[in-house]
């Protein structure tokens, strides 16, 4: 015991003799402030410890049957602080608490993280310019309200040549009821594609520096947000690890790159229905498909002012643990003008391809990507005047490598092999970027 | 004077104690080395597979039979009860653990990780606090107040344990 005393009075000692050898300018501050905090866990360590060693006095062998083991004395009344909001910032991902009533979930609590990516780039597309360029900066919120009630809020600004853009990416409230059945109202990422619910806008997630096409925000051939309700949970199925979501929404806007988030264009709500499977067996596989239909109306409206039903059914394999990494997904959209009855399919698909490196080297991930579309030409959805915007065919390689510099930033290099069509030169690019969370 | 036959049984049998007392000092008693999965003597569970605690763990399995939420206790990184929990039961390392938890709030799975905690002790009271915590402890640092859970039918210390 006087050991232990003895070894954290050392342990408290030793930040202030450190402090005391350097001096504490303005920008030590915040060190000082960040040892005291520290002071005050070893504090409430050692008051542990000192319980423990009493409680060690008391009973005389610890006892291990599956049975309750009766307490000596009566268990630590919950301290629950309803009206006391918890409000942290989760740096290292991990809650270190260091007292008991801490250990006990608060409601309501706020906690946030940021995203955020610096990037350079430089291709042989006589078309555009190389240099820096600032990502997104993401702040995401979660707040439980109770122990079956949540807020999420994911924000994002953008970088324009007039400033930065602000836009609420995500935001919902989900109830609990169980593990089988969840229901969530609010904006979401689609569930019609694994990567849209998996890495969202946090590019430090993700292996490689940018989203596949296919799901690139902004894009148009899957609809990446969408409005309305949501139900998921899991589906009994022992060993399968089967899972669901369900929703309703607005759908498309009149520009079908955005979510119809002031209201709808038109009086038919899209659905959407994702089923996959995590089977017990194989920890880190994911199996699943996804079916989607909405009714378009496109503003501007087109000539004739056509409607156009779409259906999108996609499907999905990824291996998620690292070693190695392999995401495989396709999706086909299929477009059907109302009054003229003409249907036009396009397709898409990724591979990607990942492994951390063993040892010493486990920061390196090299990667690789290969990424094919086929758009309908005729499709007057995809094909528009705006290059920017149209949807057109690709065949691209991409080749990298992320290099994780600490446990919450990377660095990721990589090249691009772009082609399009026939007409179009084939593009070079070298691309990099630091990403990070915090 | 003992005969040169004697001698060398003698001499034999020394060698042979000496090696399985290495041998045993070196593998160790299982049961040192076991770590026990504790919840409350209120929660009903008393035996889960290890697919079934992994999913917990994870987090795909939110919810206790009776619908009442399962909050997760972890022990501090440098742990070797983490260190185990890491090794055998999330099959990752430190950093695909700080990332599966960011990634999983991101995508709004779930509203925060699970809690820290600094030693066995604390552990131990969250979870004589909290009917729906899970934690583990050493099966030498169990205290009174905490259920110990069978994992694949098996109790910590008994031989095929798969926590250790």
């Amino acid at each position: 015991m006087i050991r232990i005393l003895g070894a954290a009075m050392v342990l408290l000692l030793a930040p202030f003799c450190a402090a005391a050898q350097t001096p504490a300018p303005d920008g030590h501050e915040q060190e000082i402030r960040d040892m005291r905090a520290r002071i005050e866990k070893l504090e409430k360590l050692v008051a542990e410890l000192q319980k423990e060693n009493e409680s060690k006095n008391s009973v005389t062998a610890a006892q291990t049957a599956s049975q309750p083991i009766q307490a000596p004395a009566e268990p630590s009344s919950q301290s629950a602080e309803p009206n006391v909001q918890v409000m942290t910032a989760d740096h290292s991902g991990d809650h270190q608490l260091g007292a008991t009533n801490e250990a006990e979930r608060r409601f309501p609590a706020l906690h946030f993280r940021g995203f955020g990516d610096v990037d350079f780039s430089a291709t042989d597309d006589k078309s555009t310019k190389s240099g820096f360029n600032m990502g997104q900066f993401i702040l995401h919120l979660s707040s439980p309200l109770s122990q079956k009630v949540a807020v999420f809020g994911e924000t994002s600004f953008t970088a324009t040549p007039t400033g930065y853009n602000v836009d609420v990416e995500r935001l919902l409230i989900r109830y609990d009821y169980n593990d089988f059945f969840k229901l969530s109202f609010g904006r979401y990422h689609t569930p019609i594609n694994y990567w849209n619910t998996a890495f969202h806008h946090g590019l430090w997630l993700q292996t490689t520096i940018a989203r596949p096409e296919m799901i690139r925000f902004g894009g148009r051939f899957q609809p990446v947000h969408f409005l309305g309700m949501l139900a998921e949970g899991n589906v009994p199925s022992g060993g399968l690890g089967l899972g669901y979501s369900a929703g309703l929404g607005n759908g498309r806007s009149g520009n079908i790159a955005r979510a119809g988030d002031a209201g709808d264009v038109n009086n038919n709500r899209a659905w959407v229905v994702n089923v996959f499977s995590r089977p017990a067996r194989f920890n880190g596989l994911q199996v699943g498909g996804a079916v989607y239909g909405d009714l378009i109306s496109p503003s501007p409206a087109l000539t004739g002012n056509p409607q156009f039903r779409e259906l999108i059914t996609s499907a999905h394999i990824v291996w998620t643990r690292e070693t190695p990494e392999f995401l495989a997904e396709f999706a086909h959209v299929r477009h059907r003008n109302i009054l003229t009855q003409g249907v036009f399919n396009s397709q898409a698909a990724y591979v990607q391809v990942a492994y951390r490196l063993p040892g010493e080297a486990r920061k390196w991930k090299p990667y690789y990507r290969f990424e094919w579309s086929n758009i309908s030409r005729s499709d007057p959805l995809f094909t528009v005047a705006d290059l920017t915007v149209a949807v057109r065919d690709l065949t691209g390689s991409t080749v990298g490598i992320r290099y994780d510099i600490t446990n919450l930033a990377a660095f990721k290099g990589e090249y691009r092999h772009t082609v399009r069509t026939v007409t179009d030169p084939t593009v070079n690019g070298l691309f990099f970027q630091t990403s990070f969370t915090f | 004077m003992r005969t040169p036959t004697k001698f060398g049984t003698c001499v034999t049998r020394a060698c042979l104690l000496a090696l399985s007392l290495v041998w045993s000092a070196a593998a160790g008693t299982p049961t040192e080395g076991d770590i026990a999965i504790v919840v409350s003597p209120d929660n009903p569970v008393g035996n889960l597979t290890l697919p079934e605690l992994r999913k917990i763990y994870l987090g795909e399995r939110q919810y206790w039979k009776g619908n009442s939420p399962v909050v997760l206790l972890m022990r501090s990184r440098g742990s070797r009860e983490r260190e185990v929990v890491l090794r055998v039961i999330y099959q990752m390392s430190e950093e695909q653990y700080t990332q599966y938890w960011v990634a999983k709030v991101m995508r709004a799975d779930a509203s925060d990780p699970p809690a820290s905690l600094y030693s066995y002790g604390i552990v131990q009271e969250g979870i004589r606090g909290n009917s729906g915590a899970i934690g583990y402890v050493r099966l030498n640092d169990v205290r009174p107040g905490v259920k110990v859970l069978r994992i694949g039918g098996l109790l910590p210390g008994e031989p095929g344990y798969p926590l250790h």
